[in-house]
């Protein structure tokens, strides 16, 4: 057998005999998938919104812990400076090591795509795509991961690199929170850090529009991986006594620098960094023709489902009692993080109460809840209360009792019970938007499918008020 | 038959520090030839230069009738090296090691043979963390074969063993020649290499200060010998100085310890004198110079040379 496949070989065998590495490999992403599943327990479909994120972390921990902790530690006990006494070529043995990481990512990708699978997660949209995207994703940070190994002294020095980009990549790097959620200098920062390309290019896969909508963050993924592999190979060192301050490679730095500056300008230069610009969903933008007033609004609208087409929906005046009363009414409670609603007494004071006054004043006039289909102006008006808690904004647990009271005295309380039992039954139909900023509220969601699943549950606690199952 | 092994005027520095200095030997087809020195006396740089873990400054370096700083990788097909401590993962077999390295190379032997050999074959599915001192060296040693090599060189491999462990490696080592190997041994341990090797070359501050079998070197050594007696009761140490010879002397109660380039004649004086004062000889030791009188006056000559 060559030595690279024996080497592969006796890689992963190593690897699975480890149980540290098995319980940082499998276990904890394993942990992040549970943890997002109860975080995320009202989605329509469970996990599908959060593969992109969950992979991403997967494939972090074991690309830039895993991999150079082995390394690191396999440096410090002098295994390397051992194959340096064989005739083998340095990048036959850091090739086998890299196949063979990559072989465990998938791996662990797979077994967490199969629980997710088994909890009730749909497949994904494009999966040969989402192979790709992994392959992307894992070559953009197993070379990050080399050059953390060659950095790094010991291996006490590879937890402290590692967490040096691991934390900012997930608090501020649009891995574990939401690009919507983060201010907007953070949106900015992200665009300079890979994991925000690599929850985009496998979420696109997942329920986007595959590697064709996630063209630019292929590249921005294939440049860090294949700066940080170059330098990794540059900066290689067998023995331990080698120092990584002492070594002459060290200014191979610069060009991994370099590509994430380079990635992060282009972002910027291209505009990339406003999120309803590089949203994860596919949106086709269309600017609806503004009917009496000055301000178009940008709405965005799912492209039509593929064939088989479902049956027509009944009109809502066909919705009967049994249709009411055989709604699920188990939604998150009003005092949650998730569609919060604030009791009536608790009143919104300074900038809040400001916000909440414009858009009570606003809705009177706004032209998205003027057209000839009640269903769609109920609907935009759902999605009032629904974009700011999808963003999370200060102002979002006051809106909803806006929004109700504005269609209480809209319409009559049976025809509204029909019209938001309708939306309920066919939450992906019309359309939606992902920002209400001509009604004063900064911000875009981002993505639409987030602000359908929030005016979903927001349409229900409106029916059980109107229904008397909650209290109003 | 050409040298297996040529060093001219091999020159390694770390930064101000100039490990190796002009070393210069050979070392013939079929022997045991050590490199003698203290820590630090730069028998680790010669080695790792000659196996391509260091790059030489400056110096010729031929193994095997290759040039070493040229071919490098051509001179690892052909040698098996043991460093001083040979660390591999914690979980894999002896048998796993040996298979994966026997991938690197041309020339490969078959595992299962050098498991018998090194007597690990009870050991052969074990996990390196569980196996002891003696076991991990014999591996060590295993893995230096595993491309049947021309020339074997092993760093200090006794180092750290008990004295059982050690007396197997000796064996093995031993076995090596009677195999036809040619072995390069460092070490600092003056009865291994007296005992082993065929020459030795004693380097010391980065220089090669003698080269030659160990007998040779002894023999041509001063020459002095050193005297032990144990009287009773003790001599007086003015009485003994001025027994003709007499040098280095250090009385310790009744034991005294001196050396003499003329025992017959220091001896009759003692004799005489001991009877002159009716003091009895319980013990009397006349030893000829040993590797570490030759090793010690060597380096301390040197040592001597450098300060003044």
């Amino acid at each position: 057998m060559s030595a690279f496949t024996e080497h592969f070989g006796i890689s992963l065998r190593l690897h699975f005999r480890n149980k540290m590495a098995l319980l940082y490999g499998y276990l904890f992403p394993l942990i992040f998938l549970a943890a997002f599943w109860v975080l995320y327990r009202y989605d329509k479909v469970p996990l599908l919104r959060h593969m992109g994120e969950l992979l991403t972390v997967s494939v972090l921990g074991g690309a830039c812990f895993g991999l150079p902790s082995t390394l690191v530690s396999e440096r410090e006990r002098g295994v390397w400076r051992r194959y340096r006494l064989a005739p083998v070529p340095t990048w036959t043995l850091v090739l086998s090591t890299i196949v063979a990481r990559y072989v465990i990512l998938l791996s662990a990708g797979l077994l967490q795509l199969g629980v997710a699978l088994a909890v009730g997660m749909t497949m994904p949209a494009h999966p040969v795509d989402l192979w790709v995207a992994f392959t992307a994703v894992s070559f953009a940070f197993i070379g990050l991961g080399l050059v953390i190994a060659m950095m790094a002294d010991s291996v006490p020095a590879v937890q402290a690199l590692g967490q040096c980009i691991f934390l900012p990549m997930l608090i501020i790097g649009g891995v574990a929170v939401q690009l919507a959620s983060l201010p907007e200098w953070a949106q900015h920062v992200s665009a300079f850090f890979p994991g925000r390309y690599a929850v985009e290019a496998l979420q696109a896969s997942v329920t986007g529009g595959g590697l064709g909508a996630s063209r630019f963050s292929l590249l921005a993924l294939a440049l860090t991986g294949a700066a940080g592999c170059v330098a990794g190979a540059r900066l290689f060192r067998w023995d331990a006594q080698q120092r990584f301050l002492a070594s002459a490679g060290k200014r191979w730095i610069g060009p991994v620098l370099a590509a994430w500056l380079a990635v992060g300008g282009l972002a910027e230069w291209r505009g990339r960094i406003a999120l309803a610009a590089d949203a994860p969903e596919p949106a086709i933008k269309v600017n609806l023709p503004p009917v009496n007033v000055a301000v178009a609004v940008n709405v965005t609208v799912e492209p039509a489902k593929p064939l088989p087409l479902p049956p027509p929906p009944a009109p809502w005046e066909k919705i009967t009692a049994q249709d009411i009363a055989g709604l699920d009414y188990r939604v998150p409670p009003d005092g949650g993080v998730v569609s919060p609603i604030a009791p009536e007494d608790d009143l919104p004071e300074d900038q809040t109460k400001t916000e909440v006054d414009g858009v009570r004043d606003g809705l009177i006039d706004w032209p998205m809840a003027k057209t000839a289909d009640d269903i769609q102006n109920v609907r935009y008006l759902l999605c009032v209360a629904a974009v700011p808690d999808a963003i999370q904004m200060p102002v979002e647990r006051y809106l909803p009792r806006v929004v109700y009271n504005h269609l209480i005295d809209k319409y009559p309380k049976e025809k509204l019970t029909k019209i938001l039992t309708w939306i309920v039954l066919h939450p992906e139909d019309g359309a939606a938007v992902d920002s209400i900023s001509d009604l004063g509220i900064d911000g875009a969601a981002g993505d639409p499918s987030i602000v359908r699943e929030r005016s979903y549950l927001y349409a229900i606690k409106f029916i059980g008020r109107l229904t008397g199952k909650f209290e109003p | 038959m050409p040298a297996k092994v040529i060093v001219r005027d091999l020159s390694k520095r770390y930064g101000g520090v100039e490990a190796v200095c002009g070393v210069s030997f050979e070392i013939e087809q079929g022997e045991i030839f050590g490199l003698l020195g203290p820590n630090g006396a730069g028998k680790t740089t010669t080695l790792e230069c000659l196996v391509g873990l260091r790059e030489a400054d400056a110096g010729m370096l031929e193994v095997c009738g290759l040039d070493a700083r040229k071919e490098p990788r051509e001179v690892k097909q052909r040698i098996g090296v043991a460093l001083q401590s040979t660390a591999l993962q914690d979980k894999i077999t002896p048998r796993e090691a040996l298979k994966l390295f026997a991938s690197f190379y041309r020339e490969r032997a078959d595992p299962a043979v050098l498991l018998e050999r090194f007597a690990l074959t009870e050991k052969a599915d074990a996990r390196f963390d569980t196996l002891s001192g003696g076991q991990r060296q014999r591996l060590a040693l295993a893995l230096a074969f595993v491309n049947n090599p021309e020339l074997v060189l092993l760093d200090e491999p006794t180092t750290g063993l008990d004295p059982q462990a050690r007396r197997e490696l000796h064996a093995e080592i031993l076995q090596m020649k009677r195999d036809g190997h040619t072995v390069l041994l460092s070490t600092h341990y003056l009865d291994e290499a007296e005992q082993l090797c065929d020459r030795i070359a004693i380097i010391d501050h980065g220089r090669v200060i003698a080269t030659g079998a160990p007998r040779e070197l002894i023999a041509r050594s001063s020459g002095s010998q050193s005297v032990t007696l144990v009287t009773k009761p003790a001599v007086m140490a003015e009485q003994l100085v001025r027994l003709p010879g007499v040098k280095e002397l250090r009385c310790d109660g009744t034991t005294v310890r001196f050396r003499t380039e003329h025992p017959t004649e220091t001896l009759t004086a003692l004799a005489a004198l001991l009877a002159e004062r009716r003091v009895e000889l319980v013990e009397l030791v006349v030893k000829k110079a040993s590797l570490e009188d030759v090793f010690v006056g060597l380096t301390k000559s040197t040592a001597e040379g450098e300060k003044s």
